[in-house]
């Protein structure tokens, strides 16, 4: 560490997320490697350190031969201020060196809101923010994660997007990278070659044209690039790369655990959310390995608590089995295990006193919305009495505390549905006064709304938000009507909502916003310390672009999505049909039910069936 | 379980550790050791450990010490090379011992202040300091938690034992021993004063070093 490095450290908040050398991070010698990877993660050092994905590339790269994968994370504004003034670019943890003379650089896109963050890395990198203007010489960046599901925004920025689960499609780029250098490739034939690899999108190879209303017309590939290009997933999550030897940073972020992944895709098929569509099928982890790993994970980190992680967990079949058979290791062990994600229908007695083992947390349902029809609508499936079964479980377990999460403005809401959610938050309480065997410390309910944002590749993908005023309306309504002590109600400002819902959904014209955005300062914009809507909106008008057009907006079925050229499997025919069943508030059943036909089993090979 | 020390060093990244993560890192040490070690009571149990004096954050050290818990007759002799391996970059565990004195016997502690100047140390800057530093009294404001106005008034000379001065190009080399606690003093506090009481002799950067931890009698502590 030089002297400048050691200056700054000296002058900013917490610079231990700036330092690396944390226990299992990966030094080797450059000497000894050809190909260097930043795994860029466009927010602080505590978020991305807490993201699993994050975690299983890192591994997984640094296991290759001649690779060697370093991790990079936003600097906060006191380190970036720091490091422009004394003119140090941006750097790998690991070795400190400068990744503009990487090979390859990578960032994990998880929300709309980071996107300025990831031109800001590139900027601090030194390294060109557009494709257009990065030479020969110069590292591919690339680009996944969900939202790389609708890549446009971006596309002007990013050489290559990977589409969907990246344990194998990484491997064949980095060997198509050594490829090329070693056959003296130019950079237009490696992006050509690239265009060829299932599940990697080339945006250059693709031309955006607009109709005169805005609307895209048509994304033409360039010769020899693929009308659709389909995510990847790992066929056998039991085979798949598990990162047990992980880093333990000497900081605390914000997962600070080990995280067991215990299934991918999800049964459910909630019509607004993405994750449920784009993950799909699902594939399960064995209980057995899960155990081993478990355990293993534990030894190596000396963490003392460790979380299971999918977007369902109580849908995991073996879940009891599997919590006893980790219980039986951690309790002597002293380790505590924590279960996200349980679903209010079937959030059992035998579960519960399985969590009373370890410790107790709080205990968090969404039932997403107020009224039996509108979670119908959107196909949420938890009845009234399947979330007063849950709580009663809790309260009767010695539970005196339930968050209860919803979404405002889902389509079909009116303000009956709104004020469903202040009913249903009434009943949970009064159930409380029934059932708690000690009242002594009172009850407390926890009502939180967001801004329903629709995203694409759902049956929601062709809705407009509702605009921020009318979400804004809707908040006072429910506050107005639910002003119990015991019942805390807290809402997400709608501002962020409204260009995550821009972002979402919006075309390649929009990184021209971005990058003015971003030039006004945006960055960080999932902080409430760096948000700043009016820049936002300024740059919106400076482009001769409304942000309405892109949020707001109802899509016609015969509309071209910008994200037309990406599949996730599940078929717009399928969606469109959901969303159908949506308006009439029609159940769809879950995947155990009945196959639905979504689409997302042709991913599958052949022999294997979703959720075997 | 028998009360065990070890004495430790904490340079290059490991410096930019904070007291409380330094406690966790050490936690999570043992556990990945395999060693067996005492662990406290309660809810949430986890490896019992205390260090004796928080060191800052960017300071290097080559005595830091850390008590913990042993079984009786546990074989010390592998704790030093278990638990090296078992810790991040930048912190070796250099012995284990039993019998460590109380803590309230280490009172003073020995730090290599380097202040460092780009344009080369300024002509008569050491003369200053120590002009300063012999002083019979010099009391100065100091931030503190505990007092109302937010600040309290403290005389730096009786906390300093000694200061041993080595002029180099670029720098000055303060060798100082300092009181360990009750009231204990910071050298960046040190450094401070002479910042505001001689700005032209102000350093571009100054590394802090902590070398030795000293009983009453000056004899190292352990």
């Amino acid at each position: 560490m030089d002297r400048t490095m050691e200056a700054i450290l000296s002058r900013v908040q917490k610079p231990a997320r700036y330092t690396g050398g944390e226990y299992n991070a990966v030094v080797k010698d450059p000497k000894r490697v050809d190909t260097r990877v930043a795994m860029c993660f466009p927010d602080t050092y505590e978020i991305g350190m807490s993201n699993l994905g994050v975690r299983i590339l890192y591994g997984l790269m640094n296991e290759l031969p001649g690779v060697w994968c370093e991790r990079v994370f936003a600097p906060w504004g006191d380190m970036e201020e720091e490091m422009r003034r004394e003119g140090l670019p941006l750097y790998g943890l690991e070795s400190g060196d400068p990744i503009s003379g990487f090979d390859i650089i990578g960032f994990s896109l998880g929300y709309e809101m980071a996107y300025t963050n990831v031109l800001n890395m590139l900027d601090l990198a030194g390294v060109p923010l557009r494709s257009a203007d990065r030479d020969e010489d110069a590292p591919l960046v690339i680009a996944g994660g969900t939202c790389a599901y609708n890549p446009e925004p971006l596309a002007p920025f990013v050489d290559i997007f990977s589409l969907g689960e990246g344990e194998e499609v990484t491997v064949e780029l980095i060997r198509l990278y050594q490829r090329a250098r070693r056959e003296g490739w130019s950079r237009q034939d490696l992006l050509a070659a690239a265009a060829g690899v299932p599940g990697l999108y080339v945006p250059s190879l693709y031309t955006a044209v607009y109709h005169e209303d805005g609307t895209v017309a048509a994304i033409e590939p360039k010769e020899g690039a693929p009308e659709l290009v389909t995510k990847r997933i790992v066929q056998d999550l039991d085979k798949a790369y598990f990162p047990v030897k992980t880093i333990v940073p000497s900081t605390e972020i914000v997962h600070d655990r080990v995280m067991l992944e215990v299934f991918r895709g999800c049964i459910r098929g909630c019509r607004f959310c993405q994750a449920g569509y784009a993950y799909r099928p699902v594939r399960a982890r064995s209980p057995k390995l899960l155990v081993e790993q478990g355990i293993a994970a534990c030894k190596d980190s000396g963490y003392q608590e460790m979380t299971l992680s999918s977007l369902s967990t109580s849908d995991y079949r073996p879940l009891e089995g599997l919590c006893d058979g980790l219980l039986e290791w951690c309790e002597p062990n002293k380790v505590s295990l924590s279960l996200p994600s349980l679903r209010a229908d079937n959030f059992s007695m035998g579960l519960m006193q399985r969590l009373q083992h370890v410790r107790k947390s709080g205990l968090t349902f969404a039932p997403e919305a107020g009224t039996q029809r509108l979670r119908d609508a959107i196909n949420k499936n938890v009845t009234e009495a399947d979330l007063m079964n849950s709580c009663r479980t809790a309260f009767l377990g010695g539970w005196n505390t339930v968050k209860l999460y919803f979404m405002l403005g889902l389509p079909t809401e009116t303000d009956e549905d709104v004020l469903g959610i202040a009913d249903l938050a009434k009943k949970v309480l009064q159930l409380w006064r029934e059932t708690a065997p000690d009242k002594r410390r009172g009850c407390r309910i926890t009502v939180s709304t967001a801004c329903f944002v629709p995203k694409p590749h759902t049956a929601f993908q062709w809705e407009g938000q509702v605009t921020r005023e009318e979400y804004l309306r809707r908040v006072k309504l429910l506050r107005d009507n639910m002003r119990e002590k015991s019942i805390v109600y807290h809402w997400h400002d709608p501002d962020t909502s409204f260009l995550e819902a821009v972002f979402a959904r919006g075309d390649r014209r929009l990184a021209d916003v971005i990058e003015t955005a971003w030039r006004e300062g945006a960055k960080f914009d999932s902080w409430s310390e760096y948000f700043d809507l009016e820049r936002w909106l300024r740059a919106f008008a400076s482009r001769g672009l409304d942000p309405a057009f892109y949020a707001n907006r109802v899509r016609s079925r015969e509309e071209v999505l910008p994200w037309s050229r990406i599949s996730t499997g599940v078929t717009p025919a399928f969606l469109w049909r959901e969303r159908e069943r949506a308006y009439e508030a029609v159940i769809t059943p879950d995947c155990r039910k009945q196959c639905t036909g979504c689409g997302a089993n042709h991913l599958l090979e052949k022999g294997r069936v979703c959720d075997e | 379980m028998s009360e065990e020390r070890i004495q430790f060093v904490k340079t290059g990244r490991a410096r930019y550790i904070s007291h409380l993560d330094l406690m966790r890192t050490f936690q999570r040490a043992f556990l990945r050791s395999g060693l067996q070690v005492r662990h406290t009571e309660g809810f949430n149990p986890h490896a019992y450990v205390s260090i004796a004096l928080p060191l800052s954050v960017g300071y290097s050290s080559q005595c830091e010490i850390l008590e913990f818990g042993l079984p009786e007759g546990a074989d010390r002799s592998q704790v030093p090379e278990r638990l090296t391996r078992a810790l991040p970059e930048g912190i070796t565990v250099t012995r284990c011992y039993g019998g460590g004195r109380p803590v309230r016997e280490l009172c003073w502690v020995n730090y290599i202040i380097t202040l460092e100047y780009d344009a080369g140390a300024p002509v008569g800057a050491e003369n200053a300091i120590r002009a300063l530093l012999s002083r019979e009294s010099l009391v100065v404001t100091k931030k503190s938690k505990k007092a109302k106005s937010g600040q309290v008034q403290v005389d730096l000379i009786p906390l300093i034992h000694k200061v041993d001065y080595e002029g180099r190009r670029d720098a000055i080399v303060l060798d100082v021993v300092l009181r360990a606690q009750n009231p204990g003093l910071n050298p960046a506090l040190l450094v401070e004063t002479i910042r505001n009481h001689w700005p032209e002799a102000a350093p571009d950067y100054v590394s802090y070093h902590r070398k030795q931890v000293l009983d009453k009698d000056f004899r190292p502590f352990f």
